[in-house]
């Protein structure tokens, strides 16, 4: 009845009352939806819930290295502590983050399609997800992790006999080929809705640049998970059956190893840091009022990089005796992904000329995400450069440049998208103020937490150690170590800070928040022309489609205290 | 980095070497190596100025003022995107051509170099010389203005050697060879890593690279290979707390369990003379004494003890080629240390300090 009243285009507008929130109700009524929205709502909470957990293990990381010695945890628990960091964070945080949850949510509306392709496989990538959780939960359970998320063999596939090949590795081992199905799913759903449910009039170039972004990251998605699918269940089958694969002990290549992993877990590096430079492309333009500058080189350097990151695999392996050949081909790549990541930047502050830029809370987040892309991308030269990157990997270099483009990066465009689309998805504002302190928390608090790390790696602290003091060490190492520790883990005290408050203001808004109106950024893509929440089926009539970036057509209005159409254009749009 | 450096340089604390948080120079490949960070870290930083600086003056300068659309503007403009696309197009050959001769260098090692041997063990190194010697307590001695090749393998998981103030690291593979070569500029001492995950106690797989002139470094080398042989008999247990560091990771000499068993602990089944035995992990028990331990020390894995605290196995840990690597006498010599355990340890915990004098070790003046 309900579906009656949405399609059936009697009046202009559906009543606010009947959107995709209210429109059925109880448990079973979410558990089994085959709405993109709904799906896109159930990820974002998962993958919040993920992101708390992972990053509460962070603090307890970053409290141990205050001081030196044993300060909260022993060295095993901090083993444990850094892998499953690193692996919730990776696998069931930040591959799934922007496409599952808010691509799943916009991707469809902006598209002008009433859901994705295949609904069901939809629910079934979300259920694999929760699968792969809860075999996440199930390996901390039968006795933890402690190899590292990179799972590098022989360390991975030692000390078998002792505890049994059914343990913590191998669960996670299953929790990440599950979890890749997930994202194949995903990916895959997202490519076919992309070339099949395209509406008259929404050609390839006039689809929003978040589209272009997350059609790249499909391709990633479903060309490079498989490999790492592989990967870990060669690992499983050398734990359990101990055929030789990886293990030199058993007649296996460790390097090969390497080889595999990588050839995976670096495109999904970019899995996660595409869809995120989509948002910004969205924010910079829809918060600046302006028509984004370089539409074409934006969208064209999305799909290069997604071609880039496949050649670039060897960069994670120059010290680890694979051939010096192999060394100077695969550094000699890796600077070809640094310029469309260039490009990307030029255009984005090209965007800001001229434009007429607010500084609300999702613009914030797309500022500091440039700012903080900058150095992420500009510290991956010394990285690629081999000469320097031997002193350097392995290093806290290494993890403040990758926490520069997994957090500050991929991580910063997410908050935006969710501050972004948080009055579409439902239908409620949230505090600008406090928006905005919190962005400026988690600001200052990252790049003093990370930044400090760049020095720290420079001066030759290796990575994923429990301590920085002992009988072998010398004093005036472990004092300057212990000094810059000590500030790092001050950093993350403040960044802990601006989370809180976010999530204690958006909970908020979602109770007191004032009712959001359809447009209240004066956004111009098609899911700002359904109400805030949309209906069931995202658009009562096919949406008008046009240039997504010409913010012309739009008008204020103070009542309303959003955007729509301007009064004596309203006719031409209702015919176009 | 530099503002980091203000914000330590606030808090009293100096930061050795260069801007951009290089450690000291100590090899010849360290200053070319510097040179290339700076190189490419100053072009960051010039971009990275260029592009904070045009991004915040945007921001300020086209403020929104009222809720209109913005007053125009280019949207696209084609010869400018074939300029940035070119330009970081261009800069990064340099940087890739640097870092490539840059690592030829430091991947041919000369011919004419000195050659030690590595094996990296869960947690220690032993380094082998020529000349016989084998350092199993963590210290690398090499020669200053000399190179130096290290050739390294593993015994069990991957590790990696690396020496932050020679600018060198490379992986210690188990199943390969792996070479890695310097040559120290100056005499000193300097720190070195385990730089890739190993397990539980990668974080004091540390040691210390000590670099000497020509003629002092025979001689320690030459001590190296035989100062055991010169310690007598009576005074193994006390040499034996030399050779202690590389069972620390794993072994305490409080009585409190690690990775193994404690020293204490075994001491005093020792001392009980077998009225108390040592539980097995296949149910048995075995008395404790000086046949027990050598064999313990030489295959550690055949009779694997039960954690008196737990109940549980201690894990297989600790690899054979440890053991075996050690030689009779050293293999004695630990096995008197655990015996005698009361006369090596002081009254508060401590190992006593063990001098040369205290070994026998000191030459006779006459005997040059």
């Amino acid at each position: 009845m309900t579906t009656n009243e949405v399609t059936t285009p009697i009046e202009s507008e559906p009543a606010r009352e009947t959107n995709y929130l209210n429109a059925t109700t109880g448990i079973m009524s979410w558990l089994g939806t085959l709405d993109h929205k709904r799906i896109g709502v159930m990820y974002l909470v998962s993958v919040l819930m993920s992101f708390f957990v992972a990053g509460l293990f962070a603090m307890v990381i970053r409290i141990e290295l205050m001081w030196p010695g044993e300060t909260i945890i022993d060295q095993d628990t901090y083993n444990q502590m850094f892998t499953l960091h690193g692996a919730i964070m990776v696998f069931l945080v930040l591959i799934p983050s922007v496409p599952a949850s808010l691509g799943n949510f916009v991707l469809p509306i902006m598209l002008g399609a009433k859901d994705v392709a295949f609904p069901r496989l939809n629910l079934f990538s979300y259920y694999l997800w929760v699968t792969g959780a809860v075999m996440a939960v199930a390996a901390i359970l039968f006795g933890g992790v402690d190899t590292g998320w990179t799972f590098y063999v022989p360390y991975s596939t030692t000390g078998v006999d002792d505890r049994g090949a059914m343990d913590g590795v191998f669960f996670l081992t299953m929790a990440v080929f599950v979890l890749g199905f997930s994202s194949i799913f995903t990916g895959l759903n997202f490519i076919v809705t992309i070339h099949r449910l395209r509406p008259p009039g929404m050609t390839w170039f006039k689809m929003p640049l978040f589209l272009w972004a997350i059609y790249a990251t499909g391709i990633l998605q479903v060309m490079a998970t498989p490999v790492i699918g592989i990967t870990v269940l060669l690992l499983a089958v050398e734990r359990t059956v101990g055929i030789g694969i990886f293990d030199p002990s058993l007649g296996g290549d460790p390097i090969l190893f390497q080889h595999f992993f990588w050839f995976y877990s670096h495109p999904a590096v970019y899995i996660m840091i595409l869809p995120p430079m989509g948002i910004i492309s969205e924010l910079i333009s829809v918060h600046s009022h302006k028509h984004i500058f370089g539409y074409r080189f934006i969208a064209f350097s999305s799909v290069a990089i997604a071609i880039f990151s496949f050649l670039v695999w060897g960069h994670h392996m120059f010290v680890s005796s694979q051939s010096p050949l192999l060394n100077v081909v695969f550094s000699a790549i890796t600077f070809s992904v640094a310029i469309p990541s260039a490009v990307k930047v030029f255009n984005w502050l090209a965007t800001l000329y001229k434009g007429s830029i607010s500084l609300n809370t999702p613009m914030l987040y797309a500022l500091s995400f440039i700012f903080l892309f900058t150095i992420a991308g500009l510290t991956g030269l010394p990285l690629a450069v081999i000469a320097t990157d031997i002193h350097l990997h392995d290093t806290y270099f290494v993890v403040a440049h990758f926490h520069y483009t997994m957090m500050g990066g991929a991580l910063t465009g997410m908050l935006g998208g969710i501050h972004h689309w948080w009055p579409k998805i439902t239908g409620r504002m949230y505090s600008e103020v406090w928006g905005r302190i919190a962005c400026g928390l988690v600001f200052v608090g990252f790049n003093v937490t990370f930044f400090t790390q760049f020095v720290l790696g420079s001066l030759g602290m290796p990575r994923r150690y429990h301590d920085y003091s002992g009988p072998g060490w010398a004093q005036e190492t472990t004092d300057l170590f212990h000094s810059l520790h000590f500030v790092s883990t001050m950093g993350s005290f403040i960044m802990a800070l601006g989370f809180f408050l976010t999530a204690g203001y958006l909970i908020h808004s979602l109770f007191r928040g004032r009712r959001a109106p359809a447009n209240p950024w004066g956004g111009r893509s098609l899911e700002w022309q359904c109400p805030s929440p949309p209906p069931v089926y995202n658009f009562a009539e096919p949406p008008h489609v046009g240039d997504c970036y010409d913010f012309s057509v739009l008008e204020w209005d103070e009542q309303e205290q959003g955007y729509h159409w301007r009064r004596d254009l309203a006719h031409d749009a209702g015919e176009a | 980095m530099i503002l980091t450096n203000i914000m330590l340089a606030a808090a009293g604390t100096k930061i050795p070497g260069s801007i951009f948080g290089m450690p000291e120079q100590a090899s010849t490949i360290a200053e070319s190596i510097d040179w290339i960070y700076n190189f490419v870290n100053w072009i960051c930083v010039f971009f990275f100025v260029l592009i904070v600086v045009v991004l915040v003056v945007f921001m300020f300068r086209y403020r929104r003022r009222a809720h209109i659309a913005s007053t125009g503007g280019p949207t696209h403009n084609t010869p400018l995107e074939v300029i940035w696309t070119a330009i970081p197009t261009i800069l990064v050959a340099p940087m890739f051509y640097f870092g490539f001769k840059g690592y030829m260098h430091i991947a041919t090692p000369p011919e004419n170099a000195y050659q030690i041997q590595v094996t990296g063990r869960q947690w220690s190194w032993q380094f082998d010389y020529p000349n016989g010697a084998k350092i199993f307590d963590g210290t690398l001695h090499v020669p200053v203005d000399r190179p130096v090749t290290l050739t390294m393998t593993s015994e069990d998981v991957i590790h990696a050697i690396f020496i932050p103030a020679f600018r060198v690291k490379q992986d210690v593979v188990p199943g390969k060879r792996t070479q890695l070569w310097f040559e120290a500029t100056r005499v000193g001492v300097f720190d070195l890593f385990c730089a890739e995950f190993c397990g539980t106690s990668h974080s004091q797989m540390v040691g210390r690279v000590i670099v000497y002139e020509e003629e002092e470094f025979e001689q320690v080398i030459e001590d190296a290979a035989n100062w055991i042989e010169r310690v007598p008999d009576d005074k193994l247990h006390l040499a034996g707390v030399r050779l202690y560091n590389q069972c620390q990771q794993c072994h305490t000499i409080d009585g409190s369990p690690l990775i193994g068993p404690s020293f204490k602990e075994t001491h005093d089944l020792f001392t009980s003379g077998g009225t108390q035995k040592r539980r097995l992990k296949d149910g048995s028990s075995v008395v404790v004494d000086e046949a027990y331990l050598l064999n313990s020390i030489l295959n550690p894995l055949d009779q694997i003890t039960v954690n008196s605290r737990t109940g549980k196995p201690y894990p297989p840990t600790m690899t054979a080629g440890l053991g075996k690597q050690l030689g009779d006498r050293r293999r004695l010599a630990l096995a008197r240390m655990i015996m005698q355990l009361d006369e090596v340890v002081t009254p508060d915990g401590r190992l006593r300090k063990v001098t040369e004098e205290d070994l026998d070790l000191v030459e006779n003046p006459d005997a040059d």
